[in-house]
């Protein structure tokens, strides 16, 4: 293994090595490497093939703008993630790395016949090319397209990794540990404010853990870097946080911030997450993010052993890694020189610099003769060459002949066409941008929030400009959060002043419509493929972003997005504010989606509520539904028993002699006050003055729009209190209108509502032997017929215990509802399983509830209704109390169409045939031979085999359908179309003789 | 009768004392809603003064009494009490009208202890713990659950929390517990 480290040089701790794998091969690197930096110092350049053209591509920078070095990562079983950038990803003892989109292998791959293909795959390609026959999208372009596209494999197995939130408030934010951010935190810190500094990288230090020429206050920069994080580390009011990116950038300085705790280690403890997500309410934000460097846009300029001069700088100086042997330069900036000039001194042979501008400093060009280093002034590059790594270059004078041209053979070409401040967190705020003609960089203008931006991420370059300006920000956000400090002063020695130009492509003698030259590199589009969307007539950047995928994609155009402007800006013709600048939208950088699920996965993806018999019910082998946030016993089958066995089996027994039920879900809402009944009367249809204390009462609740809402018995337990009670879903939302009305409406009413959903366990037991059940247990309550008789309250002991006991029922049967205190819920309920083995007694649960209610004509809102049934059209008609002056929804029960003859009316239907239980939904037609579409007039909303009639029955709405009893339907279903007959909607005992039976 | 707690037979000590959670043995609890000028008619009955702001909390004797809305307190007092309490303000309903709600079985109170107690609770409340004045309550939101927060000490806190959601937030907790023990 031919090796590029250079002993003694960088960050990287060489008394740890570290060994991981790279398509099956094991690579040495130390503690403190990247996969980018071990692999180079290995000489391996080349990661990947291209997404469109699968074309080789090596690793472009050192950072989290990394374009091309795309993996996939394996850290075991479920812990696979395609597409991370190698140039991010901290590599730990068997972490395994492979390449992505090639076949069969990442040297020789297929898939590349689409880059000799190339002038078939211009921008706009899929647009133009699979229009035609219409037919062929669904079923062959679309799936061909979309097996072929895409880098990297999605995971197919649950991800085993746990991940954390946490909400976290701060005086002050700073983004970015840079030296620009580290000025920020430590006079922010030092002036008492509390203070959160991030950065993605693993290490504190920014730019100048690739810094080595600069030093600080007579300290060298690394010096200084560690005596700042050190002072940081040390104040009780300031948190650092590596690893840490800040994903996105909200109202109200809210900002999400991704920490990454065990991707870099070889194990952690059971229990540990992997990430967290950190939801920041900062007061002030520094936003120090520093800038990205520029690619140059030529022929050629994506082979592996292209890259970024700056990244060049950062694996030689932070890394130790030299990324060749025999590099050139080629750039528009003076800060490429000093990759140069480090290589150089680190014993590269640095064959060239070539420079597209025709004078530089002085102090450059003096440098690289003393080091040996060529210069070509004025001079561009043309073209590369090399299969799978680049191996020569050809460069010629910008103003020269062809005969002038030269061919360099090289290793590695360290480009740089300047720096470009990184806005992506000022613009998620809507910031506004100024355009900055000489520099050609958009910088950040007008703050929307409350955040200040500093050092190169504010166009300000260099260490001592960015020290100031960072100490500045920080003394400014921690006075805006209510603290006061003084701004440190730095001393810098041996900074350059770095100067540049702005180029778009490097001007060229060949033909530019062959050119492969390269803007984004992660979506394989070319600067003639910008030029043919604006001759296409595209003029604004978001439709050139479309149309060519130009700034798409994971990486968000951090290295493209101001080449491709600059392109399109020079194509038609106007200054780059008048094309515009893409959006940049959250996350910064690639997140995962447990770090936004966070702790919302497994139980505790979202609450499920339990009553307090459900765990008996668990034991006893129950079949459990959910409704609304609550689980619920369904049915409880025995062994061998089918749902339809066990629902038949309980209707029966409650039917013959007793069953038991769980209704401790059922909203309740106390309602407390000398206007409580006035209250009752506005809110519900019926009429509750003359209500009686110990009797209750079923009452409907609409909307303003007169349509049903909700219902429930409400009892009064005394003049001024009653126990209302709603449907299971409808709990929360009756009791949130119930006190907007009070707040906003009736502020008059002196009333107050409690919700006592979860007081109070509820036991309903059904049946003819629900009395003689009950009497021997309860105390204080006469059980007898003339003293509780049906629809009454009272409170009293059940086996010691206060109970507000209810006489209703749900079934049609004698019914009694138990309310005991919750804590009470379970053993009241084991007693009177006991206690009614003497009948028979059988649980039921909710579908043996739907069953017997629906036999009776009792509706469930929500399922018989569907927000659009007045009173009348459920057939509740006698539940509105006529000669109340207004109740919520009354006026728009006198609306014309809520009049109509032919609104859908809830009605009962028989099937022609008794064994066919009808679908729920299942649409309703007059006349079964009319042409498709046919005319529907209704749905089935309830249907159940009925095991007291021996048939089925069904529950309609249908248009007019309280004048069309007797009348034959019709309900077309797949297989066939089903007749019924329309009835009423009492199936079983329409004479109510069993309430009291 | 047995009653049964919810959260019957769980604790989680903390390994290292950073922070703890335990179920609050069961007492009595009310709401009681008043006309906030009648305040100190309440007060005689309850015998302590009711708190009079939003947030605040009065507590002694094993009773604690925190106004969570505009008209409205929460009340805790211990299981002995609950009679006499809803007597003496039966007995006032005849000259000051209010509401005084039996809620003793609708919630679950978890403690939460210890000096990690305002990060363990940070993780999934989104308003700035650390800023709570001690001695205060308030109604507020735990992943997506409703609850009363009381921060009785410095680092000293009481969750209560509707029966059903009592098992999501213990499960919740218990998971940043872990968290926070094992230092990350």
């Amino acid at each position: 293994m031919s090796t590029f480290r250079i002993p003694g040089k960088g960050r990287v701790d060489s008394t740890k090595p570290v060994q991981f794998l790279f398509n099956g091969k094991t690579y040495a690197g130390f503690e403190g490497d990247t996969v980018a930096s071990a692999l180079l110092a290995s000489g391996v350049h080349l990661v990947g093939r291209s997404f469109k053209y699968h074309r080789p591509r090596g690793i472009l920078s050192a950072g989290s703008e990394e374009p091309n070095a795309l993996l996939g990562i394996d850290h075991g079983p479920g812990r696979v993630e395609p597409n991370t950038r190698a140039t991010v990803i901290e590599i730990s003892p068997g972490l395994k790395t492979i390449s992505q989109n090639h076949w069969p292998s990442l040297e020789r791959d297929v898939g590349a016949i689409n880059d000799v293909l190339y002038m078939l795959f211009s921008a706009g390609f899929y647009y133009k090319t699979f229009m035609w026959p219409k037919s062929f999208w669904n079923k062959v372009y679309e799936p061909i397209i979309r097996g072929t596209a895409g880098l990297g494999k999605s995971p197919i197995v649950p991800d085993p990794d746990i991940y954390a939130s946490r909400f976290a408030h701060c005086d002050v934010l700073v983004v970015g540990a840079g030296p620009a951010g580290l000025a920020a935190a430590l006079d922010a810190g030092r002036s008492g404010a509390k203070v959160l500094l991030v950065d993605e990288q693993a290490e504190l230090g920014g730019s100048l853990l690739s810094e080595t020429d600069a030093g600080v206050d007579g300290m060298t920069g690394w010096a200084w870097l560690k005596a700042s994080v050190d002072e940081l580390a040390g104040m009780s009011n300031v948190t650092l946080l590596p690893r840490t990116t800040a994903i996105g950038y909200y109202h109200q300085n809210f900002v999400g911030l991704c920490q990454r705790i065990t991707d870099h280690l070889a194990s952690a403890p059971e229990g540990t997450p992997r990430e967290r997500m950190w939801k920041v309410r900062a007061k002030q934000v520094v936003l120090a993010q520093g800038a990205i460097e520029k690619p140059l846009v030529f022929d050629g300029n994506d082979r592996p052993g292209v890259m970024l001069a700056g990244s060049a700088r950062s694996y030689l100086n932070r890394y130790g890694v030299k990324v060749g042997d025999s590099p050139v330069v080629v750039t528009s900036h003076d800060s490429a020189w000093l990759a140069a000039f480090d290589l150089a001194r680190a014993g590269v042979k640095v064959a060239a610099i070539i420079d597209i501008r025709p004078a530089v400093p002085e102090h450059l060009t003096t440098s690289a003769s003393a080091l040996g280093i060529e210069v070509l002034l004025g001079w561009t590059v043309t073209g590369t060459k090399g299969r799978l790594r680049i191996s020569s270059l050809r460069a010629k004078p910008i103003d020269g002949g062809v005969a002038q041209a030269r061919e360099f053979a090289c290793d590695a070409l360290l480009m740089s066409g300047g720096w470009n401040p990184s806005l992506h967190l000022f613009s998620h705020t809507q910031g506004k941008l100024e355009w900055r003609e000489d520099a050609q960089v958009f910088l950040p203008a007008k703050h929307i929030e409350q955040s200040r931006c500093a050092g190169a991420g504010n166009g300000n370059f260099g260490l001592a400009k960015v020290l100031a300006e960072g100490a500045e920000a920080g003394v400014a956000a921690a006075t805006d959060a209510g603290f006061s400090g003084t701004v440190s002063a730095y001393t810098v020695s041996d900074e350059l002043d770095m100067t540049g130009v702005s180029s778009r492509e490097l001007p060229t003698d060949k033909n530019p419509s062959t050119a492969k030259a390269f803007v984004d590199f992660q979506n394989d589009v070319t600067a003639k493929d910008i030029r043919l969307a604006v001759r296409e007539g595209f003029k604004s950047i978001e439709h050139i972003k479309r149309y060519t995928t130009t700034g798409m994609a994971t990486d968000q155009g951090k290295t493209s997005n101001i080449n491709g402007l600059a392109i399109a800006a020079d194509a038609v013709q106007r200054q780059a504010p008048a094309v515009g600048l893409t959006t940049f939208r959250p996350p910064y950088t690639p997140t995962t989606f447990g770090a936004f699920a966070g702790y919302s996965r497994g139980g505790l993806f979202d609450v499920t509520r339990k009553t307090a018999i459900d765990a008996w019910a668990q034991e006893r082998g129950a079949v459990f539904e959910p409704v609304a946030l609550w689980r619920r016993a369904w049915y409880f089958p025995k062994p061998g028993e089918d749902m339809h066995a066990a629902v038949a089996r309980e209707c029966k027994a409650t039917r013959d002699s007793l069953g038991i039920f769980d209704a401790s879900t059922l909203g309740k809402i106390e309602i407390v006050g000398p206007d409580a009944a006035e209250f009752l009367n506005r809110m519900y249809t019926n009429p509750w003055s003359k209500l009686q204390p110990g009797r209750c009462r079923y009452g409907v609740l609409l909307g303003e729009d007169g349509f049903i809402r909700d219902d429930g018995v409400i009892g009064r337990l005394t003049t001024d209190r009653f126990h209302v009670t709603t449907t299971t879903g409808g709990a929360a939302r009756v009791l949130n209108m119930m006190e907007d009305y009070l707040q906003t409406e009736f502020p008059d009413l002196k009333v107050w509502l409690t919700s006592t959903t979860e007081q109070w366990s509820v036991i309903a037991i059904n049946g003819p032997n629900a009395r003689n059940l009950l009497a021997p247990l309860i105390e204080g309550i006469d059980l007898s017929e003339e003293a509780f008789p049906h629809m009454s309250v009272a409170t009293g002991r059940i086996c010691g215990v206060p109970t507000r006991l209810f006489r209703m029922s749900f079934t049609g049967e004698r019914g009694y509802e138990v309310n005991v205190p919750a804590r009470y819920g379970r053993a009241i309920w084991e007693k009177l399983i006991a206690e009614g083995q003497a009948y028979g007694i059988t649980p039921y649960g909710t579908e043996t509830m739907h069953v017997l209610r629906a036999e009776k004509g009792y509706i469930i809102v929500g399922q018989d209704t569907d927000g659009t049934l007045t009173p009348d059209d459920a057939g509740l008609g006698w539940a509105i109390g006529k000669a109340k002056a207004d109740f919520v929804g009354k006026r728009s029960l006198a609306r014309p169409d809520m009049l109509k003859a032919d609104r859908k009316q809830l009605v009962g239907l028989l099937t022609a045939d008794p064994k066919v239980v009808l679908e729920e939904g299942a649409q309703i037609v007059l006349d079964p031979n009319q042409s498709v579409p046919m005319k529907m007039v209704g749905h089935v909303t309830s249907s159940y085999w009925s095991v007291s009639l021996g048939r089925s029955i069904a529950l309609a709405v249908i248009e007019g359908g309280n004048a069309r009893m007797g009348e034959t339907v019709h309900i077309p279903m797949p297989d066939g179309t089903l007749r019924a007959e329309v009835t009423g909607t009492v199936f079983v005992d329409p004479e109510n003789t069993r309430l009291s039976a | 009768m047995q009653t049964h707690h919810p959260l019957a037979g769980r604790a989680l000590p903390g390994a290292q004392g950073r922070v703890s959670i335990r179920p609050v043995e069961d007492c009595t609890r009310f709401i009681l809603r008043i006309d906030p000028q009648n305040l100190g008619a309440a007060s005689s009955v309850w015998g302590a003064n009711l708190p009079p702001t939003i947030g605040g909390l009065v507590s002694g004797s094993g009773r604690i009494a925190t106004c969570i809305g505009p008209d409205e307190w929460y009340l805790i007092a211990p299981l002995t009490e609950q009679d006499a309490i809803e007597s003496a303000f039966a007995a006032l309903y005849a000259t000051t009208i209010h509401s005084l709600v039996d809620v003793s079985h609708r919630e679950v109170g978890i403690a939460v202890d210890g000096p990690d107690a305002v990060l363990a609770l940070q993780a999934s409340i989104a308003f700035d713990i650390a800023a709570m004045l001690v001695g205060s309550g308030c109604r507020t939101i735990i992943d997506r659950v409703q609850i009363i927060l009381l921060r009785e000490g410095q680092d000293s806190f009481r969750v209560e929390v509707w029966n059903s959601f009592s098992d999501h937030v213990w499960n919740l907790l218990a998971g940043i517990c872990r968290e926070i023990e094992l230092g990350v």
